[in-house]
């Protein structure tokens, strides 16, 4: 073995000597581009090439193009000297080859074509989900029809694992909000003297608009997100077209438990929500505005109305449709590929927690001009 | 004698492989002897795949040791196996094609991250080793998920020898494909060894194309190399699992 490890090209008179190593880790060594050099037009160039002590199919590659740009600037090469091996590794590669320019690519699109695109697809996309909530409710109406129909332990299933579970970050989240609203809407309400208008403040914050939100948008991140990933990942392993073939809904089968199951746990974590986030506002009052828990509780009861928790509550049922289609839909657009899985989970989370909070504001609107 | 001539590419010295208290192989020894296709062969279970991963740095075996071009492979680091891995190309079973690349990025991946080559050069070169292949130049701007399975093999090929690799190591090349595909692809290996001088380890459950191609086969039972030698001469082993599997053979 040499110790030559660079290709290496020598002009000697009217002749260039090519040695060494030509090989893809070492080529980018060369000096000068073999197709650069220039020698006397008037005479043939002769490339000795006898001394190449190793050639791959990129060195191949690179002399062949070499010579084809030699002889395209008027020149006359002979290549002589080339082991059989060599010679035959460059008749290969050059019989193989494609320029560049020539390589098929992907179509670019111009800017314009771009955003056509894009709105058909965003279009196509809204209308397929239209399609899917409305195979949903089809099926949802057959099965209020036939109750024993509904895959019922799946459903406990996924009230277990999609509320009873979210209990705790759910607990956890809505009581700091508590504490946190308390001390903020406190501190502006005691330099008028009025820090026992904290209670109303927290009551109402809570139960009409937060404890609803917080909760969904928890549950959208938490459950949806999960709902995505699981129908995902079947679609992919083909479970899906094996439930089809043996006559079985997916719809049936996977979305409306999840469906059902997040419409009674929604409701139940807000009604939680509710509690925890009053109990965070109490505690924050009680301790930084010394409002009693008694005189806490008190005004809580005197201005958070029925209506209120009614319209709170009343939000829950709502989100949890939003979440619930958003996350199945998502999961059964998979068309194929493991990392589409993660992808469209990530889609179902922004679509769900994007979807709950236009449909608060339009609730907020809808609820104010009816003066509720 | 002429053997003594040959010169070993891959020596595999009493490997012994546990995971827990199961003995996958104890005291496994061959030889690969350049500008062959060797294959490996035994039943399910009997370590081919592990053997294949210890070969390509991918696991290690318990004990013993596996040279590849005269450098002990087992006990390396990242760093000093990289220049060993340059040197070993590895079709995967199921083709192991990035599925966020397209077919020519795939290719021209490992040219990509070695050498410093400019990338329309890079880009020849993986169009010339996807028709080397055997597949069109119009495959190079699809995405793995629009190939059928015989195309990803030839495109999961084509990657493998992006870096004219001396060792080429196929985890089960025809499986999953037809006869006559699996065939068109066990003649697109024997050309690409006579073309690139390759040699060539092949792990396969497939008893026509081990005939086809196959110089030499090692037959992995009991926990060791039972047997190892050519096709021919295994169909006349001692051992009888050996003779029966490749019975094949004798009707040659």
């Amino acid at each position: 073995m040499s110790s030559i490890t660079e290709p290496i090209v020598r002009q000697e008179g009217s002749q260039l000597v090519l040695g060494g190593m030509w090989r893809a880790d070492v080529l980018h060594k060369l000096r000068q581009p073999l197709g650069d050099y220039r020698p006397d037009p008037s005479t043939d160039l002769h490339i000795d090439a006898a001394a190449i002590e190793s050639l791959d199919s990129a060195g191949a590659w690179y002399i062949s193009k070499a010579l084809t740009r030699l002889q395209s600037s008027g020149i006359t090469v002979r290549l002589e000297g080339l082991r059989d091996s060599h010679s035959s590794l460059i008749e290969l590669v050059s019989s193989n080859a494609l320029e560049a320019k020539d390589i098929p690519r992907e179509r670019a699109f111009g800017f314009l074509e771009d955003v056509g695109r894009d709105a058909l697809t965003t279009l196509n996309g809204y209308l397929a989900f239209l399609a899917f909530i409305g195979r949903l409710t089809m099926s949802s109406l057959r099965i209020a029809l036939t109750p024993a129909q509904l895959r019922w332990s799946s459903v406990i299933k996924h009230i277990e694992e999609g509320g009873f579970d979210a209990l705790p970050i759910i607990g956890l989240l809505t009581f700091l909000l508590g504490v946190v609203i308390a001390y903020q809407g406190g501190i502006a309400l005691e330099t008028y003297g009025a820090s026992i208008y904290t209670a109303d403040f927290v009551g109402l914050a809570m139960v009409r608009e937060l404890s609803p939100l917080i909760t969904a948008i928890i549950v959208a991140g938490r459950t949806g997100s999960a709902y995505t990933a699981q129908i995902a990942t079947m679609k992919v392993t083909e479970e899906i077209d094996a439930l089809r073939t043996m006559g079985i809904s997916p719809l049936e089968e996977l979305a409306l438990p999840k469906f059902f199951a997040l419409l009674v746990s929604l409701p139940l974590l807000t009604v939680f929500g509710d509690i925890m986030g009053l109990i965070g506002g109490m505690v924050m009052a009680n301790s930084l505005l010394d409002v009693s828990f008694t005189i806490f509780v008190d005004r809580v009861t005197q201005t958070v109305t029925p209506t209120d928790v009614i319209v709170g509550i009343g939000k829950a049922p709502v989100f949890a449709l939003m979440i619930a289609a958003v996350g199945c839909y998502q999961g059964f657009e998979v068309k194929a590929g493991a990392e589409q899985v993660g992808r469209q989970t990530t889609v179902s989370v922004v679509q769900a927690i994007f979807l709950v909070l236009v449909t608060d504001a339009i609730f907020s609107v809808i609820f104010s001009k009816l003066g509720i | 004698m002429a053997e003594e001539k040959v010169e070993n590419l891959v020596e595999v010295r009493d490997v012994i492989t546990r995971f827990g208290t199961k003995v996958v192989h104890d005291g496994v020894s061959f030889d690969i002897r350049r500008g062959e296709v060797f294959a490996v062969v035994g039943g399910s279970g009997s370590g081919k795949s592990t053997i294949m991963r210890h070969m390509v740095m991918l696991s290690q075996p318990t004990a013993g040791s596996i040279k590849a071009f005269d450098q002990e492979v087992t006990g390396l680091g990242e760093i000093e196996s990289l220049s060993l891995r340059k040197r070993i190309g590895v079709m995967f079973q199921y083709g192991a094609l990035f599925s966020d690349k397209s077919i020519l990025e795939n290719v021209g991946l490992p040219l990509r991250e070695h050498t410093s080559l400019d990338s329309d050069f890079i880009d020849e070169l993986a169009v010339i080793k996807l028709r080397l292949s055997n597949l069109d130049a119009s495959v190079a701007p699809l995405m793995p998920s629009q190939l059928s399975g015989g195309m990803k093999k030839r495109a999961a090929l084509a990657r493998a020898i992006a870096l004219d690799p001396e060792l080429l190591v196929l985890d089960e090349p025809g499986s999953g494909l037809d006869p006559i595909s699996a065939r068109a692809l066990d003649d697109l290996i024997l050309q690409l060894k006579e073309l690139l001088g390759l040699t060539i380890v092949m792990i396969t459950h497939d008893m026509n194309s081990l005939l086809n191609v196959a110089d030499r086969a090692v037959f992995l039972g009991r926990n060791i190399a039972l047997a190892c030698d050519t096709p021919e001469k295994l169909a006349n082993s001692e051992f009888e699992e050996v003779a029966e599997f490749f019975a094949p053979a004798r009707r040659q």
